[in-house]
């Protein structure tokens, strides 16, 4: 289609909104519309641009982010102070959750290396939702921890298995 | 400089141009910017007062309209039903109970307030010769004259000012309901664009500041104003039970005195205690009101009641912090000044308690050091 028209006949529809995105989140997709909405007036929209750091190791990390679009690489200091990558995660993503239940300091470093749209949900606001829309906010932070039990669970499998690897290494060097 | 030496004639004179238009800018900025904020100082004159009013109504307010809004109904509607609520109770009040006589009451005022200050003086320059007797090296201080100057100036005061403040509390009864209305149902909106405004890598930092913030602000400012509430309802009750006049009025006076730390009590039963030294004598109704003004009101009510449930949680300035906080917002503005002193230097005192929290974040160079603290 010509740009000019598409320009003026661009879709504002439902897909486009925040509401919209966060329903594709796999922690909120079983939240309903009413619940969305209020979700939508708890989290914050920031805007980086391409390299811009979003919080440094050790920083006291204060909540979560969505990726909404964008890149960001997720990297940590090594010994010598160079930078080691962990991750690039991508629109879709999220990273920093440990920080949104207490305040612990980032165990890594975030970056954006595109322009990016990040969706923030911090604990301040999440503590106030909590005392006020009780029900609403249990929902979010079943779906929160949904997710993460998951990755947990991911994370212990794979200990387990490199756990066996690495007995199975012994054994050969015994071995041989 | 061999540099400077080497300017051509056009760079001396592009040079001598950008300095000119930068001081002439800078002045011009500096005269607009004075009479911008003069304009601003006009514009805003009347409306300190009844926009802290309207914030201290509408943090008063907010668990309120929060109890109704959890019942799933939509905000306005909840402030709607909180004003009418508050708005029947009050006449409700005021029905059963009658509206107390004030103007009688101010009337009656009027017109006893020379003779108590009369009593006061007399009082007061018999104490002075007394110590004067026993203590002969302190000078002649006129007190007696002094006094009378400044209660003159006071009564002066208090009869050129009812009329105006009349129509004061007129235009406060529409604004501060309207004002608070807005900030009942606005301010989350507003205090979340304004945080947004921040720039990202301190965003999260403000973010947090402002929580702790107003979290202490709401709990110290409903603390204080219920702890007035109810220690001028406790005075009430206590003068009730004496023949002295114009309780309610002394319950009021002590009340809003009692928002000053430390001093404010102490100014607040002051005029109580001189009516009823002029009206009643001293004897045994007098030790009584005595008695419900220091060992009931401020040692048993505030003291041990009180402050440990409303104001315990919020942290506490130090006295001497307090002292200086009230000493100088009295000078910036007077009576008013006094009151909102403190919780403003707590305000300050909760802001450098959560920016020291956070150094690491608000450290510009953060970014260039390691967690280990070294040079990347």
């Amino acid at each position: 289609m010509n740009p000019f028209w598409g320009n003026i006949f661009r879709s504002s529809g439902y897909e486009q909104t925040l509401a919209y995105f966060l329903s594709t989140m796999p922690m909120f997709k079983e939240l309903d519309k009413r619940e969305l909405a209020f979700l939508e007036n708890v989290v914050h929209v920031r805007k980086y641009e391409v390299d811009e750091i979003i919080f440094s190791e050790g920083d006291i990390g204060s909540g979560m982010y969505t990726i909404r679009s964008g890149e960001v690489q997720i990297y940590t200091r090594g010994e010598q102070d160079q930078e080691i990558e962990q991750a690039i995660l991508e629109s879709g993503d999220f990273f920093g959750e440990i920080s949104l239940t207490a305040s612990r300091p980032r165990c890594a470093s975030a970056r954006a290396t595109e322009p990016t749209v990040l969706v923030g949900l911090f604990r301040t606001d999440m503590l106030e939702a909590v005392r006020r829309h009780p029900a609403p906010s249990a929902k979010i932070m079943l779906g929160l921890n949904r997710v993460i039990s998951d990755r947990l669970l991911q994370c212990s499998l794979q200990l387990e298995e490199l756990k066996k690897q690495l007995a199975d290494s012994q054994k050969q060097q015994a071995d041989g | 400089m061999g540099n400077q030496s080497g300017m051509s004639r056009a760079q001396v004179a592009v040079l001598y141009l950008v300095l000119t238009m930068a001081i002439a800018s800078g002045i011009a900025i500096y005269s607009s910017a004075s009479t911008v904020t003069a304009l601003l100082k006009t514009a805003t004159a009347g409306l300190f007062l009844p926009i802290l009013l309207s914030l201290i109504v509408s943090y008063l307010l907010d668990p309120a309209v929060y109890f109704f809004e959890g019942k799933k109904i939509g905000r306005t509607l909840s402030i709607f039903i909180v004003y009418f609520l508050l708005f029947s109770t009050v006449s409700l009040f005021l029905l059963i109970i009658g509206p107390p006589n004030w103007e009688g009451m101010v009337q009656a005022l009027k017109a006893d307030f020379p003779r108590y200050i009369s009593h006061a003086i007399e009082y007061l320059s018999g104490l002075l010769t007394a110590v004067q007797e026993h203590f002969p090296f302190i000078e002649n201080y006129n007190l007696a004259e002094r006094m009378s100057a400044i209660s003159q100036a006071i009564f002066g005061f208090i009869l050129k000012e009812t009329p105006r403040s009349a129509m004061r509390i007129g235009s406060l009864l529409l604004l501060v309901p309207l004002f608070s209305f807005f900030f009942l149902r606005d301010s989350r909106r507003i205090m979340r664009s304004l945080i947004s405004l921040t720039p990202n890598r301190y965003f999260e930092v403000v973010l947090d500041i402002y929580a702790h913030v107003s979290w202490q602000l709401a709990h110290f400012i409903r603390g204080r104003i219920l702890e007035a509430l109810i220690i001028g309802v406790v005075i009430w009750m206590g003068l009730s039970l004496t023949d002295i006049r114009y309780a309610p009025i002394l319950a009021i006076i002590a009340g809003v005195t009692n928002l000053v730390p430390y001093i404010g009590p102490l100014i607040g039963m002051l005029p109580g205690l001189i009516i009823a030294l002029v009206d009643l004598g001293v004897g045994g109704q007098f030790w009584w009101i005595l008695c419900v003004y220091v060992l009931i009101a401020q040692i048993i009510v505030d003291n041990f009641i009180l402050i440990p449930i409303l104001i315990s949680k919020v942290s506490n300035l130090h006295p001497l912090g307090v002292i200086l906080a009230i000493v100088m917002g009295g000078q910036l503005y007077g009576v008013i000044g006094m009151i909102i002193g403190v919780p403003i230097v707590s305000i300050l005192n909760i802001f450098i308690i959560e920016i020291r929290h956070n150094r690491r974040n608000f450290n510009p160079y953060n970014r260039y050091f390691t967690s280990r603290g070294k040079l990347l």
